[in-house]
């Protein structure tokens, strides 16, 4: 069964039946889109049972071709990485889309049909098993954000959409000429040209060209990311999107640059990855120290979670590029972890907003006192949030400290004031808003049914990672090991560290043999 | 085999002095509807008959005219934005006001293209340039009452004759340094010489290249386009944007490809640099732009710079990738100009950007399809005018060409700011709704907008049959 493009296809379809929804038909409109997200979250789950966690590569494999002569075609494939993030994406827009449910818009089937078309990218984003694919899902996630942003967001959503999205493409469409050059270059080396990211792997790029190329990658997802200093779009978008489609960003979007981290950039540019690290590194720690100070200091409950999720993010980068077996797989955990955990502050944040009417931190006070269920579920997530030990993101916060210490001391103690500051700014915005003189009535702001509804699958989840983190720790170890074995020897790591074996591209048989005319041609060291 | 290497061409010149004649009827339907009616069934015919011919070179006119995939693949294209004009001119004032002028000059122009593509031949190729060019001095001054009109025409004219000369200086110089005007000859005759050491033969080239750029609008020498664009009577604007780039592309391809030794640099080299100009210059330009002609006549001068790096690669994929990308380009004008025609006869704002504000939703369907053709333009996935840009990119990657690549990519940044100010102004600004009201029922030129929007999708999900027709047209220009 073609698990993967019929997970692809049911959103999309879900997407483009909005077309067939008479207009003003908004309980039509909204049985679409549940039934479609609803489908594919089933679809994904059952998926998640014909997976097999002991095996590396691409699973579940689906090929289509698209244009034969050039080397395009369609592969799509899960491994104990994407597999998580497919789950949190088609999970999330689920909720997303009841969540809307209750409180329809103006313009439903449009809004519908672009959450639905967003979450078919991110899916592709996260199963596309070559370039283009990648390439595709990855711009193309944009189109839907665009006009989700632009047609129901604030009144600065203009600025806001275009900067976004001219942010975006300037590192997107670097990465277009580095995927070519990747798929060019590698011809030159293998003697085969493919966009395939299994069949990239290995392939001896010379050090100029792995810096370069893994440069071209790494800037288009830094700027996803967001990686300090190049986050300049992220609060205007963050503050003017519908609050919706800002938790989607923060929740599922942001993952998408940490994971071309772990699926193109390190595995393919081990030795321009290794070069770079450090400087990846030092980004990532200043904009987690970064990242916390603004939202110690931000005027709004939006703007406080959007910078916490910069910090964040660092951490998910730190894990990543430190090349340690145990961090990565924390970044990992990590990824699901800070989708689940900013998922539900965004909510926390709406239903706060709806109850108050405003954002302002400093115009809400002591609403716990009229609202305890809000107050308790809230303190939940704030702790979970700052990572205290026996939450999820403790689990995921600790493997990534842990790997990144064994190698890189200096960045790991910085890093821990990361989880100091978060203590701090959570807190503030917990006592601010919860505790402290009842100068707002609370009473307006307290758990509906529906928020109920919506908070509690990912609390559950919440617990469940806290109390069993091995259910994802334990899946994602042969597919880590793998991306960052090319990186790890690379870096000179001792045998020991490195669980996977690294593949020769070409394989060494097919290589010319020294003196061989061929050999100095091609650039080939054999 | 005259006949046959020419039929396309016959039959619209026919169709032609068939439309003239019923435009001249004293009244009644045939004087209405007559012209179109020859011009549509015409061109119907004409591209079927390129359909038919589809195979291996027929050599007509002892060796002045080639039918090959090649000719016939820019034919067919011509032939499509040639009837997506006459379909946008329903109505349009110009062509009211001389119907038979109207439809007989497009295809005359229509006419001067194909002989363009078909030529196997120098002095054919300047033919088929001047008789495009002519018709459309005349159709850019057809509102005679508007001054803009006329202005646009004066100037069209002037300019194009420069161009013209430019050229027909180069192909002198071309047939002077060769003793040949057949293009087969010249390549013979220059397949062992070196461009640098011979002056005549760079100085020919230098001078068909700026020549061909003025007829493509590329930078430096694109300075009319914005003015005669806004001027013409916007169905021709949309035929000048599409039909005629396609017309000097093929001429490019034709002279570029089939005559010049494929390992020389030099030519690549001019014609990169033309390319990257038109980028820079296309896409700065029209972010300052109020005017939606003048902003797509500056976006056009961009887009020829990404047809010509295929060119500049001077290699089978090059051209191959610039037939694909030609095939798309006509495509997403065609969906952002029917929307233009209509906006234009809809609102009060005529072609100022503000006549699209909040057009999302009171005519979404429309707004769809515009808005895929400028995401196409811009070139976001998974669009045809992306795939396009992504061959082109691989085709100057392969040659060495990554500045050039990375120029293109950097461009397309830019563009997004007008692009998407464009999308933006549909999507997110209110309504106007103090402009006149039309029903909002299918017309000739909404079945434009959304065909074309619908072709530009479909050439993205079918990329691989049409890449094959590409690659074949392109195998043909190299066919000796």
């Amino acid at each position: 069964m073609p698990w993967l493009a019929v997970l692809v296809a049911a959103s999309l379809f879900g997407a483009l039946s909005m077309f067939a929804v008479p207009e003003g038909n908004d309980r039509q409109a909204r049985i679409h889109a549940l039934v479609a997200s609803g489908l594919t979250l089933v679809v994904s789950l059952v998926m998640l049972g014909n997976f097999d966690r002991g095996r590396a590569g691409l699973q579940l494999v689906d090929q289509l071709s698209w244009a034969k002569s050039v080397g395009l075609r369609v592969v799509l494939g899960v491994d104990g990485i994407s597999i998580w993030l497919v789950i949190l994406t088609t999970a999330l827009f689920f909720l997303a889309i009841v969540a809307q449910s209750f409180v329809c818009c103006d313009r439903p089937r449009a809004f519908y049909g672009l959450l639905l078309l967003a979450e078919a990218m991110l899916i592709l984003l996260f199963t596309a098993g070559d370039l283009v694919t990648f390439y595709v899902a990855w711009e193309a996630m944009l189109i839907p954000f665009y006009f989700l942003i632009g047609m129901w967001g604030g009144s600065d959503r203009r600025r806001a959409t275009t900067q976004f999205v001219i942010y975006t493409m300037f590192g997107s469409l670097i990465m277009l000429v580095a995927i070519v050059a990747t798929a060019v270059l590698a011809e030159r080396h293998t003697g085969v040209f493919t966009f395939n990211i299994a069949a990239l792997s290995g392939v001896p790029f010379t050090a100029h060209e792995s810096i370069w190329l893994f440069a071209g990658f790494a800037l288009a997802f830094a700027i996803k990311l967001p990686l300090w200093p190049l986050h300049a779009w992220l609060p205007k978008a963050y503050a003017e999107a519908p609050i919706l489609v800002t938790a989607l960003l923060a929740a599922v979007m942001s993952k998408a640059g940490v994971y071309g981290l772990l699926r193109v950039g390190v595995p393919t540019f081990p030795h321009g990855a290794n070069t770079l690290a450090p400087v990846l590194m030092t980004l990532a720690v200043i904009g987690i120290v970064y990242g916390s100070l603004v939202a110690w200091r931000a005027p709004t409950m939006r703007l406080l979670v959007a910078y916490s999720s910069l910090a964040h993010l660092g951490f998910i980068v730190l894990g990543i590029m430190a090349f340690d077996l145990q961090g990565a797989q924390g970044a990992v955990l990590q990824m699901v972890n800070h989708g689940v955990i900013v998922a539900a502050a965004f909510g926390i944040v709406a239903i706060i907003a709806r109850g108050t009417g405003t954002e302002q931190i400093d115009n809400i006070s002591g609403l716990g006192a009229k609202a305890p269920w809000l107050g308790g579920v809230f303190l939940i997530i704030t702790m979970a949030s700052l990572a205290i030990p026996g939450s999820n993101a403790f689990v995921g916060e600790f493997f990534i400290l842990t790997g990144t210490f064994r190698h890189h001391q200096w960045a790991a103690v910085l890093a821990c004031l990361g989880i100091v500051y978060a203590a701090v700014y959570m807190l503030r915005l917990y006592q601010d808003a919860m505790n402290g003189p009842r100068t707002t009535d609370g009473s307006k702001s307290e758990l509906r049914l529906q928020d109920t509804i919506v908070l509690l699958p990912l609390l559950a989840a919440m617990f469940v990672i806290a109390l069993w983190p091995n259910a994802i720790v334990r899946q994602t170890r042969a597919s880590v090991a793998k991306a960052i074995a090319p990186a790890q020897v690379a870096a000179g790591r001792p045998a020991s560290e490195i669980a996977a074996r690294v593949v020769d591209n070409p394989p060494l048989v097919n290589r010319p043999l020294p003196g061989d005319p061929a050999a100095q041609q091609s650039g080939v060291t054999p | 085999m005259n006949v046959i290497a020419s039929l396309p061409l016959l039959i619209i010149s026919g169709a032609a002095g068939l439309a003239l004649m019923l435009g001249l009827v004293p009244h009644g339907w045939t004087r209405r509807v007559g012209a179109n009616v020859a011009a549509g069934v015409g061109i119907v015919a004409a591209l079927v008959a390129c359909v038919v011919q589809w195979g291996d070179r027929v050599i007509g006119y002892h060796g002045n005219v080639y039918s090959d995939r090649f000719s016939l693949l820019i034919q067919i294209l011509v032939l499509v934005a040639a009837g997506a004009t006459i379909m946008l001119s329903v109505r349009e004032p110009a062509a009211v006001d001389r119907r038979g002028e109207y439809a007989a000059l497009i295809l005359l122009s229509t006419a001067g293209m194909m002989l363009t593509a078909t030529a196997g031949d120098i002095i054919v190729i300047f033919l088929g340039i001047e008789l495009l060019s002519v018709s459309l001095y005349i159709l850019c001054a057809l509102e005679v009452w508007r001054n803009r009109s006329l202005e646009s025409g004066l100037k069209y004219l002037i300019s194009g004759a420069v161009g013209a000369a430019i050229l027909l200086y180069g192909l002198t110089m071309l047939y002077g340094a060769t003793g040949h005007t057949n293009l087969g000859e010249i390549g013979k005759a220059l397949f062992t010489r070196s461009l640098t050491t011979d002056p005549m033969v760079l100085g020919a080239m230098a001078l068909i290249i700026g020549g061909l750029a003025f007829k493509a609008s590329a930078a430096p020498f694109h300075m009319w386009a914005p003015d005669v664009y806004e001027g013409a009577p916007t169905p021709v604007t949309a035929f000048m944007a599409t039909a005629t780039k396609v017309a000097a592309l093929a001429a490019f391809l034709r002279i570029l490809f089939g005559t010049l030794p494929a390992g020389s640099h030099d030519w690549r080299i001019a014609v990169g640099v033309v390319a990257a100009a038109s980028i820079v210059i296309g896409n700065i330009a029209a972010l300052r732009q109020n005017n939606i002609k003048r902003l797509l006549a500056y976006s056009g001068v961009a887009q020829a710079g990404y047809l010509l790096i295929g060119v500049a690669s001077g290699l089978l994929d090059g051209a191959q990738a610039t037939l694909y990308y030609l095939a798309a380009y006509v495509a997403m004008t065609l969906a952002v100009f029917a929307v233009v025609v209509i906006r234009e006869r809809e609102t009060e704002k005529g072609d100022e950007l503000a006549a699209f504000a909040g057009m999302g939703r009171t005519r979404p369907v429309l707004g769809i399809a515009a808005t895929v053709g400028l995401l196409s333009l811009a070139g976001f996935p998974p669009l045809s005018g992306f795939l396009g840009k992504l061959f082109i990119f691989k085709a100057a990657v392969d040659e060495g060409l990554i500045w050039l690549a990375v120029i293109g990519a950097l461009g397309s940044v830019v563009s997004l700011g007008y692009y998407l100010r464009l999308a933006g102004l549909m999507w997110f600004a209110e309504p106007d709704e103090s402009g006149r009201k039309f029903a909002s029922r299918p017309t000739p030129n909404g079945l434009v907008a959304v065909t074309a929007a619908v072709v530009v999708v479909a050439l993205a999900i079918g990329a691989g049959p049409m890449l094959d027709v590409c690659r074949s047209a392109a195998e043909s220009l190299l066919a000796p």
